[in-house]
């Protein structure tokens, strides 16, 4: 243990500056990007950037309505929580020496993206640890110097930082930024003791403030409550462990030492039992913060309709799907061209969608790596959310990016990632010619949202089948060793 | 309960049924009636405009009054001043000015007409500016002038209206609710005569002379030759010129103001089947169009709660009985409801947070100490 702890800190001595380094960059280019040319980049217009749910001009307007006496849902413009108008809004209207009015915003966003990248690097971190001491557990680690493994917490919160997505959804005055920072929080401090054997009933409070924050922000984020449970219920350490430990109990007694085979035990003991006091203490938990919340929200909005307005606008709406302006998302075109007469009956459709096609069986599959679960959820949900933008691409390519020690075997990665770019830099152009110049149609977008929600699914595919394709990789290789 | 909802429906009823004592008063109107032709009879057309423009200044619009005129003056052939109509021998009055509106003239002005406009009769395509579209809450202003006699009132030198028939067009009046309190004001020779037969409560009339006396002009305009104007009118004018639309003049004073002496003859007015006492009633209530305005603090708190807090509660006014009885039964129900003490917490626990000011930093201050303690208690963890 001792010669791991030296390696952790020779590598790590190295890695922290250029990390440093180049999160000064990316937050400079953020800065000079905002200040320099805001109104160059337009981005606050474009449909890919601001939702009827992120828009910060939706947010500046329903504030407006607020301070006015009039509830900030009338006219449906403001389609968010009444806390986050509390907290964002003031800053909407406070300029500085006569620039455009939203820079302050933009500053949040900056920080709340910095935060992020933070978060995902700590996140990482223990992530990182958890995979060495696994794999030291299973005996495919072999030799003490496990340079193999890539830091995936820098690389996620680089990755993060400079992708394109993110920087343009937190200069594009969408609150993207800060939904983003409430989901990796809620990971970051779940993920937290993933090390300690102890389940720290300290970790449920914060975990279910998290789940709460965050499902308040943005409903599809409700999703993540099942990884939660799994994570939660099958004991804080990493689960890849347990699937293999059946098969790894007969070789036990045979090789390793005796501290070895008491770790192993232990670990047997514990895993198998899906701890159901620690997920009632959970729901508990979540319950508690949960009327916290809505009493607030209750409390701001008490003139206006109270809670039952809050929930008809902010839920309502996305499960409704009431606005059918243009986006990246493959929903608005089915009600607004193509089927409104069917409409009850394919929001129905459209909302168990994800429900059952899309949550469930990748519970069933990934029960043993909630981590990665939650990123899968995030991902899928993205696809199938009513009003998706790229700040949800952000978030779940940061999260992908946790994982690059398993999904170094994806296939066909560099096709996704051509078809990424391409469609992303597409999307602005059909919308261009179908809008401002009028030689195109609604076909010309809807076909790229189309290929974009296609190339989406692709990737969600490919990363699960790789991660599924390595742990049958560590089961073949464990088996192996079982055998010699 | 059902029995006392039902008795308390049945007591508004009563009430609302009875006479218009319980309706409040929400709008004005004027019907002014010049009922002679031809130049020599100039004053009772400067009669009318005068009042047209004194009531139209003290503020009824134009949609609120009803003007019948045969509106031969104006461009009279014989008229030195053509578009011009005064009504002193100094000119300084133009009534007819810039925004005369005349809904009846000419040959329009007619007994039958002026009967249709009173019950409100009329044919399908008489336009809405010809009606005379007053409630039951309306205080209506009618001022004739002309040539009368004994019970009668010559109308365009052709025919004539009688008292009977002024009373009879009141009557139906008060039948279909048209009006909450009428005045009748009448300037011909022995009006009083005109109104001997009406019996409708809530009319109060005067004319100018009583049976027997003419009704003088007052002077002679050298300049155009003929009278401009009519004593009684004059002294009337003369009380409202020194009005504005905030004063509180009430119409007994107005009547005082009738000096049998300069008028040469008597102003006689009746007051019996008008109930309030005219030391209370303010010329603005016929004259003029001055509405009491009630406060309410509902939805719009106009961009600053600082101001509208120290807003008091509205005062219901003495005649809103109405609405109060409508009250009664929805009262009992709220009694009967605040017995539950879960409710009552809750009404006591409204009632508090409506105090609170400033909810908005009460829920910012909350979601501080939520972030401080969620930070605090993963630092500690860590």
């Amino acid at each position: 243990t001792k010669e791991e702890k030296k390696d952790d800190g020779v590598m790590a001595e190295e890695e922290p500056c250029m990390f440093w380094i180049w999160a000064m960059a990316s937050t400079i280019f953020r800065l000079f990007l905002i200040f320099f040319f805001p109104e160059n980049i337009n981005a606050s217009s474009r449909p890919e950037l601001s939702t009827p749910l992120t828009s910060l001009r939706r947010l500046a307007e329903g504030y407006w309505l607020k301070q006015s006496s009039l509830s900030p849902y009338a006219g449906s413009m403001y389609h968010g929580s009444p806390l986050l108008l509390s907290i964002l809004g003031p800053l909407t209207i406070q300029r500085i020496e006569g620039k455009s009015s939203h820079h302050l915003c933009s500053l949040v966003f900056v920080i709340a993206d910095i935060l992020s990248a933070l978060l995902l690097r700590a996140t990482g971190q223990k992530l990182q640890k958890a995979y060495r001491l696994n794999l030291r557990r299973l005996g495919l680690l072999t030799s003490l110097q496990d340079r193999g493994i890539l830091p995936c917490g820098d690389i996620a919160a680089l990755v993060h930082l400079w992708n394109p997505f993110t920087i343009l959804s937190c200069v594009g005055l969408s609150t993207s930024p800060i939904e983003n920072l409430a989901v990796i929080q809620l990971l970051e401090k779940v993920f937290l003791s993933i090390l300690d054997e102890n389940p720290a009933f300290g970790r449920v409070p914060l975990a279910a403030f998290g789940l709460v924050m965050a499902t308040h922000l943005s409903l599809y984020s409700a999703t993540l409550a099942i990884p939660l449970i799994f994570l939660l219920g099958y004991g804080l350490d990493a689960p890849p462990v347990k699937k293999f430990l059946q098969t790894r109990h007969v070789g036990v007694e045979t090789t390793g030492s005796t501290s070895d085979v008491s770790k192993q035990d232990k670990l047997t003991q514990t895993t198998q039992l899906f701890l159901w006091r620690t997920v009632l203490y959970f729901v508990f938990w979540v319950l508690v913060w949960s009327s916290y919340v809505l009493v607030l929200c209750s409390l701001s909005l008490k003139q206006y309709g109270g809670l039952e307005e809050m929930f008809k606008r902010t839920y309502g709406f996305i499960l409704r799907i009431e606005d059918l302006s243009p986006n990246i998302g493959v929903f608005w075109y089915f009600f607004a061209e193509v089927f409104d007469f069917s409409r009850n009956y394919l929001l129905i459709v459209f909302n168990l969608y994800i429900l059952l096609t899309g949550i469930p069986p990748l519970a069933f599959r990934l029960k043993h790596r909630p981590c990665f679960l939650a990123f899968a959820y995030l991902a899928f949900s993205s696809i199938l959310k009513s009003y998706p933008s790229v700040g949800d691409a952000a978030l779940y390519l940061s999260l992908w990016a946790l994982f690059v020690n398993e999904l170094t075997d994806m296939e066909h990665s560099f096709f996704i990632f051509c078809g990424y770019i391409g469609f992303s830099l597409l999307s602005p152009v059909m919308h261009n010619i179908w809008i401002w110049r009028g030689t195109g149609n609604a076909n010309f977008y809807f076909g790229n949202a189309m290929g974009y929600a296609c190339f989406q699914y692709m990737f969600v595919e490919k990363s699960v089948n790789a991660m599924l394709n390595h742990d049958q990789a560590l089961k073949k290789a464990t088996s192996e060793m079982t055998k010699n | 309960m059902k029995i006392l909802l039902i008795l308390g429906l049945l007591l508004c009823y009563s009430f609302v049924s009875s006479s218009g004592d319980t309706t409040i008063h929400t709008n004005n109107w004027a019907v002014l009636v010049c009922t002679s032709r031809f130049w020599f009879n100039y004053r009772h057309m400067a009669n009318t405009l005068s009042l047209y423009r004194t009531v139209k200044r003290l503020g009824i619009p134009d949609e609120r009054i009803i003007l019948m005129l045969a509106d031969d003056m104006a461009c009279n052939a014989r008229n030195e001043y053509p578009a011009q109509v005064f009504n002193n021998e100094n000119h300084k009055l133009n009534l007819y000015g810039d925004n005369v509106e005349v809904d009846y003239r000419g040959y329009e002005v007619t007994v039958e007409n002026f009967l249709r406009v009173l019950t409100g009769r009329h044919e399908n395509a008489v336009p809405r500016s010809k009606r005379l579209l007053s409630d039951e809450g309306s205080h209506i202003l009618l001022y004739m002038t002309g040539h009368g006699g004994d019970e009668f009132l010559k109308f365009q030198d052709a025919e004539e209206l009688q008292s009977h028939d002024l009373a009879d067009a009141v009557k139906q009046m008060k039948e279909k609710r048209r009006f909450k309190e009428l005045m009748i004001m009448v300037d011909t020779c022995q009006a009083a005569t005109l109104f001997n037969q009406l019996q409708s409560p809530g009319v109060l009339a005067i004319g100018s002379s009583l049976k027997g006396e003419n009704s003088y002009s007052h002077h002679l305009d050298s300049d155009i030759g003929v009278s401009v104007v009519d004593r009684f009118t004059y002294y009337t004018l003369a009380f409202f010129e020194r009005l504005n639309i905030y004063d509180n003049a009430s119409l007994n004073s107005l009547f005082r103001s009738y000096d049998p002496r300069l008028l040469m003859s008597t102003a006689y007015y009746r007051t019996d089947l008008y109930q309030p006492h005219l030391v209370e009633v303010p010329v603005t209530n016929f004259f003029g169009s001055v509405m009491e305005t009630i406060h309410t603090n509902s939805a719009y708190k106009a961009f600053s709660s600082k101001i509208s807090n120290s807003k008091s509660n509205p005062e219901m006014p003495l005649n809103q009985l109405s609405e109060h009885d409508a009250n009664i039964p929805n009262d009992e129900l709220k009694n009967e409801k605040q017995k539950c003490p879960y409710s009552q917490m809750r009404a006591d626990l409204h009632k508090k947070l409506e105090k609170l000011e400033n909810v908005d930093t009460v829920v910012n201050l909350s979601i501080a100490v939520m972030v401080v303690v969620v930070m605090v208690s993963s630092s500690l963890l860590r």
